[in-house]
């Protein structure tokens, strides 16, 4: 007996107030006033006695009825069980449902073969359990729909991920819609179980109720407050089952800015949304709109940099007028820190015209370096009628670059290329720039001495242009200091430098411009190792070797050794 | 003394009547010349008349790239601006390399200019630094003169 009473889960005993003391203490007179519903019934399974609190559960019971009519199946049969005598039966409590609650039942054998059932309710118990696990639950979804969701940094995949989660977790279908590009939305549709589908569609969102509302972030209109009836048919999925019995609208809330609106649907043979499933949309909302706008944000910067990267990208060189250029350009591998070196060859109208080359560095680096980086090569082309004077060029792209807000400026060489019979005739000009290096037949490299000022920070410039001439064989290096500045080296932390890129380039008599430019930054990249470094960037060029000094022969010589 | 980290980016003002030193220690780079503006700007304007003189030191400096510079162009238009002069003393080799090759020097430690100043200065040189004077004058002359003489 004592046992049985240990059966009774403490946590009802404590709640319903147990028996306080052993059944047979009582001599049977406890059970009649006992808050359990108490049945007592014969071997025959015959009703002997009700006491008040069963008479409340069971209102038609009586004393002489049978068992098996007043009560569920689960009881009655577990009272047979009893009366066969199967052995160990009393052992433990059997449980099931009446009407609305959940009950254990707890057999004692109460003499002449009556056996006393005592009732326990246990549907709060049940209630809690229940709940305790859905909130595990919600918080296991909520915590793989956060890592699910934040793996992604692609828009369309993270609106995909984020409809099938929500229509697997929380209803039976879910529409996700994004802010509006123009005037089309990108809806994100899924159906449990059924293909996830998007497309970019031209919607009245203000035919949901609450859908604009929650597009602009607004607090979400409760389920209850929309009718399904006025749901428009591009929100229900295909193939969804059923009319819509139930709408949830939350928005998606992002970093400032709504990342869009979820709509969750369900039939209307499904239960409607409670305030507890509202309340988990929510919070699923919070997570989803968070790793969506990151995604967003990620995917605008990287389009921002792609573009801008795509537009410094440096041109493709080849030979030109019998001349042979070369290119080198190594990105900084700071990504986020777009640098601002640059360099264009843009060729002369025929063999007898000069070709400009112009390689620069920006101040700084980013979107601002970028920006200038692009400005300065749009009125560079801009000039190219004016390039027989370097000077000038410099002036008017100083005007042209000056602002009183910054102080952002450009350093730069301009040569300008002809190539007469086999040898390539050159005016140089820096405007602020390390100045070009020389690579002579007998191994020894020059610095021409050019001297310019740095063009867009004062309100006067000046520049020194120096001409000179490549015979075969001999090299014209165009370079920033992001060769020389390198840092790197046995110890880590020393420059690349002047000496060593001339030592280098001692080596190079008689290459092609591309061998030198490949050797040149081999060496750099060897010299930086692991370590982090700027933008590099080279330009060679030489008389090409192979082949005569194209088209120039048709034009003359005039005027050579000027 | 301690050992501190030896590229700590450092500036320390001062006012002397009326003259402004400051002492800019470190990298002066992409990531530290905001601040070096912000310090100079905000003295320049702290006090209740503007300093005559702004002397910049770079004996503790050990590095300046692009940015730096820039920095440095800024200032001058803030101290020019005020009818300061500003000086650069105790140039490293490092900013002296970058001063010749961008040809900045003479325009940052010229004499105030009669227009931005209000009232007519003589006198040219002030500015010419300690350590490294003689090049300093050179790289003034260099912008035509000398490099005409070159060729």
């Amino acid at each position: 007996m004592v046992r049985c009473a240990r059966c009774v889960p403490s946590l009802v005993s404590l709640s319903r107030g147990s028996p306080a003391r052993p059944f047979d203490d009582q001599a049977g007179t406890a059970w009649p006033e006992a808050p359990y519903p108490v049945l007592v019934v014969d071997r025959h399974g015959g009703l002997v006695r009700v006491n008040a609190a069963a008479r409340l559960l069971l209102p038609d019971a009586a004393r002489g009825d049978r068992l098996h009519e007043r009560v569920p199946a689960w009881l009655s049969q577990a009272h047979r069980r009893l009366g066969d005598g199967t052995p160990g039966t009393f052992a433990g409590a059997t449980a099931g449902r009446i009407d609305d609650r959940f009950f254990e039942a707890h057999p004692t054998p109460a003499g002449d073969g009556d056996i006393v059932w005592w009732l326990v309710d246990d549907t709060d118990r049940r209630l809690a359990e229940t709940a305790l696990s859905d909130a595990r639950t919600r918080t296991d979804v909520l915590s793989e729909a956060s890592s699910a969701l934040l793996s992604t940094l692609n828009v369309p995949r993270c609106m995909e991920m984020a409809a099938a989660m929500a229509a697997e977790h929380l209803a039976e279908a879910a529409v996700l819609v994004a802010p509006a590009q123009g005037k089309r939305y990108p809806v994100t549709s899924a159906r449990r179980g059924g293909p996830v589908t998007q497309s970019t569609q031209k919607v009245n969102v203000a035919e949901v109720p609450g859908l604009s509302e929650a597009l602009q972030g607004f607090p979400p209109v409760p389920a209850r407050w929309i009718n399904p009836a006025d749901i428009p048919g591009w929100v229900v999925p295909e193939n969804f089952a059923g009319p819509v019995g139930s709408v949830i609208v939350t928005p998606l809330p992002g970093h400032g800015v709504p990342a869009g609106a979820l709509i969750l649907l369900r039939s209307g043979t499904e239960h409607v949304f409670s305030e507890g499933e509202e309340v988990f949309a929510r919070l699923f909302a919070a997570r989803a709109g968070a790793a969506l706008s990151a995604a967003r944000l990620y995917t605008e910067q990287a389009a921002i940099t792609a573009t801008l990267m795509h537009e410094l990208l440096p041109p493709a060189l080849r030979s030109v007028h019998g001349v042979e250029y070369a290119g080198g350009y190594r990105a900084s591998r700071d990504h986020e820190r777009v640098g601002g070196d640059f360099y264009d060859v843009h060729p002369g109208t025929g063999p007898a015209e000069e070709t400009l080359v112009v390689l620069g560095d920006v101040a700084g680096k980013g979107l601002d370096a970028a920006v200038l980086t692009g400005k300065i090569r749009n009125t560079l082309h801009a000039l190219l009628p004016l390039a027989e004077d370097h000077g000038r060029v410099l002036e008017l792209l100083n005007g042209a670059l000056l602002s009183s807000h910054h102080t952002r400026f450009a350093t730069l060489v301009l040569a300008s290329v002809r190539r007469r019979d086999h040898q390539v005739h050159l005016r140089l000009t820096s405007a602020g720039h390390l100045p070009p290096l020389i690579v002579r037949a007998d191994g020894t490299v020059e610095e021409a001495a050019t001297r310019g000022t740095l063009v867009g920070a004062l309100p006067d410039v000046t520049a020194h242009t120096v001409r000179t001439v490549l015979a075969p064989g001999e090299t014209c290096l165009l370079y920033t200091d992001g060769i020389t500045e390198a840092r790197g080296g046995p110890l880590g932390d020393e420059l690349f430098g002047e000496r060593r890129l001339r030592r280098a380039l001692a080596e190079c008599v008689g290459m092609p411009a591309e061998a030198v430019v490949e050797r040149v930054q081999m060496l750099a990249t060897q010299w930086i190792g692991t370590g982090r470094h700027d933008d590099m960037a080279l330009v060679a060029f030489n008389a090409r070797r192979n082949g005569s000094p194209t088209g120039v022969d048709g034009y003359g010589d005039s005027g050579r050794d000027e | 003394m301690t050992t501190t980290e030896p590229t700590e980016f450092t500036v320390t003002a001062r006012r002397e009547h009326a003259v402004l030193v400051v002492r800019v220690a470190g990298e002066l780079d992409y990531d530290t010349s905001d601040e070096l503006v912000d310090e100079v700007v905000r003295q320049l304007t702290a006090g209740p008349t503007p300093p005559a003189e702004v002397r910049l030191d770079f004996g503790a400096l050990t590095w300046i790239d692009s940015s730096g510079l820039s920095a440095l162009l800024m200032i001058h238009r803030r101290t020019s601006a005020l009818g300061a002069v500003l000086h650069l003393d105790d140039r490293p080799e490092i900013l002296e390399r970058l001063l010749q090759v961008t040809n900045v020097l003479g325009h940052l430690t010229a004499p105030v200019a009669d227009a931005e100043r209000g009232r007519p200065e003589a006198g040219d040189g002030t500015s010419v630094a300690r350590a490294t004077g003689a090049r300093a004058a050179d790289t003034r002359t260099s912008d035509t003169r000398a490099a005409d003489a070159r060729t």
